[in-house]
C-alpha cells in the first residue's frame, strides 16, 4: 500500500513519467473522471456551495491553508499553501516542473461538465500558492480574467473555449 | 526517523487516485511501466529507506511499516529478525477505503506494494516478496540476502 | 502653524537633520505607512487604474506642471511617467534660504516604493539628477518588463546610482499579488455588474 500521507509524491512519479511521453493531458482528464466520483453529483446539485462544501472537507483533511469564499455568483478561492506542491517540493526524487498542471488539468474538465467557467492562477510553478475562481456567469469571470492578465499572472488556465458545452450544462444543472 | 514526518490530517480518498492511476498506466503503457514507476518511487522517494537498507540499517523501515499501517488503521503484526522483517496485514486500508467509496479495486492493487518495496531494496543487501493470502490480507517479507 | 504651502520647506530641514542622525530609511518607512491610509485600499483594489486616480488628484492639488504635451503611458498594466513633468516640491528647497537638502529626492522612492510592494507591483523609479526637479516613477504588473524598462534606462545613459527599484522584492510581490487578486477580482466583477 503507498500511505495516502505519501500519494502526491507517486503522483509526481506518475506525471514525469507521462511528461516524458506526452501523456499528461490524456491522464488528467481520467483523473477528472475519477473525481467525478466524489463531485459530480454535489456540485450539479449544489452549485457553488456544493464546491464550498467539497473542498472545505478537503482543506481540511489535505491540511491546506487556504480560504474561499461565494459572493454573489462567483466564487473565489486561495490557496496560501498547496499541501500537495508542499510535499512534492520536500522529497527526495525530483519534483516534476509541470506538477501544478494537474489541478486544472482535472478540475476545467469536471466544470464544464457541470455548467461553470473556472479560472485557475498561479504565481509560479514551483510556488504552492494559486487561486481559482468559479462561476456561470461569462461576463463577470470574463472580467475577472482580464484583471488577472492585467496584475500580470504568467500562468492562467481557464475553461473558456468550451463555453457552448458549460452554457449547455448550465442549463441542465439549473433543470436540477 | 522517518523522512517525512506525517502526522496531521489524513485524507484517504487518495487510495482512490492511486487505484484509477494504476489502471490507467497499466492499459495505457503496460504493467512493466507500472512497476518501473513504483520501483521508482521506493527507491528515489522513499531514498531515505532505500540508503539506509542499503548501509544494513532498517530502522526507517521498520518506522515506515509501523507507523502508516498503524495511521491508516490497519490490523498488521510485524514480525522483526536480525534477517528477516514480516509484515503481515490482515486488511489492507487502502482496498478498505475502496470498497468504502464503491470503486472496484484495480487488479494491480498489490503491485503498489510489492513494487515500491522492490524499490527500496533494490541494490541492497535486502530482498522483499509479497504473499497475497485474500483480498486484502497480505505478508510483506524483507529478507537479508543470504552472502 | 507650518502652512501647508511651506510644508515640503519643513520637510528638508527635517531630512537634514535625520540625515545627520542616520535616520532617512526609518523616516521613509513611516512616511510610507502613513500614506497607507490614501493609497493601499486604493491600490490593492483598483491596480494601477487606482494609482492613476490618485496621483491625477496629486497632480492637481500639488500643482505638477507639464514641461511639454508629452504624455507618460499608461495602459493595464504598467504606468510610466514621460519625465515632461515638474516637481513642485523640490522647486520649492530649490528656492529656500535654507538650502536644499542634497538628499531631498530620496523620500519619493522611499515612501511610495514599499506601497508598490504592499500591494503587487514593481516599480524603477529613476531621479535623474538630484538637483533638477523632474524625475521618472514607472510601475509595472509585470516583473520582466520593469526589468527591461530598467534595463533600457540605464542603455540610454540614465545614472544606476540614481535609480532606485523593488526588484529584489520579486518574492514578496508576487505574494502580495496573489494574495490581492480575489479583492481585484471582485472589483472587476462589480465593475462588469
Amino acid at each position: 500500500m503507498i500511505p495516502s500521507d505519501h500519494f502526491v509524491r507517486f503522483y509526481n512519479e506518475v506525471f514525469k513519467f507521462l511528461d516524458a511521453r506526452n501523456g499528461l493531458e490524456d491522464y488528467y482528464l481520467e483523473i477528472s473522471r475519477h473525481q467525478e466520483h466524489h463531485c459530480l453529483k454535489h456540485f450539479m446539485e449544489k452549485g457553488l456551495q456544493g464546491m464550498e462544501e467539497y473542498w472545505g472537507q478537503i482543506r481540511v483533511e489535505e491540511n491546506c491553508i487556504m480560504s474561499s469564499e461565494v459572493v454573489g455568483d462567483v466564487r473565489y478561492s486561495h490557496m496560501k499553501k498547496c499541501p500537495s506542491l508542499s510535499k512534492v517540493l520536500d522529497n527526495d526524487a525530483e519534483p516534476c516542473e509541470k506538477y501544478c498542471l494537474h489541478c486544472p488539468g482535472w478540475v476545467a474538465p469536471l466544470m464544464t461538465k457541470c455548467g461553470f467557467y473556472y479560472i485557475k492562477y498561479l504565481r509560479a510553478l514551483d510556488v504552492p500558492e494559486c487561486g481559482s475562481v468559479f462561476s456561470d456567469n461569462l461576463e463577470k469571470i470574463s472580467a475577472i480574467r482580464q484583471n488577472l492578465k492585467r496584475d500580470g499572472f504568467k500562468y492562467i488556465f481557464d475553461n473558456f473555449d468550451q463555453r457552448e458545452e458549460v452554457e449547455v450544462n448550465k442549463q441542465e444543472r439549473l433543470k436540477v | 526517523m522517518l523522512r517525512y514526518q506525517e502526522n496531521n490530517q489524513l485524507h484517504r480518498d487518495f487510495h482512490g487516485t492511486t487505484n484509477t492511476t494504476l489502471d490507467y498506466i497499466a492499459d495505457n503503457y503496460g504493467v512493466d511501466a507500472l512497476k518501473s514507476i513504483l520501483q521508482d518511487t521506493g527507491e528515489k522517494v522513499y531514498k531515505s529507506i532505500h540508503d539506509k537498507l542499503a548501509a544494513g540499517d532498517a530502522s526507517e523501515l521498520l518506522e515506515h511499516l509501523n507507523w502508516f499501517y498503524f495511521r491508516e488503521g490497519a490490523k498488521y503484526q510485524l514480525t522483526v529478525e536480525p534477517d528477516e522483517i514480516k509484515l503481515e496485514v490482515f486488511e489492507c486500508p487502502a482496498i478498505r477505503h475502496l470498497k468504502k467509496m464503491g470503486l472496484p479495486v484495480s487488479k494491480h492493487a498489490c503491485l503498489q506494494t510489492s513494487e515500491v518495496n522492490a524499490g527500496m531494496c533494490k541494490n541492497t543487501q535486502w530482498e522483499s516478496s509479497v504473499e497475497v493470502i485474500g483480498e486484502g490480507h497480505c505478508i510483506q517479507t524483507f529478507r537479508k540476502k543470504e552472502c | 502653524m507650518i502652512p501647508s504651502d511651506h510644508f515640503v520647506r519643513f520637510y528638508n530641514e527635517v531630512f537634514k537633520f535625520l540625515d545627520r542622525n542616520d535616520g532617512l530609511e526609518k523616516y521613509y518607512l513611516e512616511i510610507s505607512r502613513h500614506q497607507e491610509h490614501h493609497c493601499l485600499d486604493l491600490f490593492s483594489r483598483k491596480g494601477i487604474a487606482g494609482m492613476r486616480e490618485y496621483w491625477n488628484v496629486i497632480a492637481r492639488e500639488e500643482n505638477i506642471i507639464s514641461k511639454s504635451k508629452k504624455k507618460g503611458i499608461v495602459t493595464n498594466t504598467k504606468m510610466i511617467s514621460s519625465d515632461s513633468h515638474i516637481c513642485p516640491s523640490l522647486t520649492k528647497n530649490l528656492d529656500n534660504d535654507a538650502g536644499v537638502c542634497e538628499k531631498y529626492c530620496l523620500h519619493c522612492p522611499g515612501w511610495v516604493i514599499p506601497i508598490f510592494t504592499k500591494t503587487g507591483f514593481y516599480c524603477v523609479y529613476d531621479l535623474i539628477n538630484l538637483l533638477e526637479p523632474t524625475c521618472s516613477m514607472n510601475v509595472f504588473a509585470i516583473r520582466e518588463e520593469a526589468e527591461e524598462f530598467k534595463q533600457q534606462r540605464i542603455a540610454g545613459g540614465a545614472d544606476p546610482a540614481l535609480i532606485y527599484d523593488n526588484l529584489d522584492k520579486a518574492d514578496e510581490i508576487e505574494a502580495n499579488k496573489i494574495r490581492l487578486a480575489p479583492l481585484r477580482a471582485q472589483e472587476a466583477a462589480k465593475a462588469e455588474n
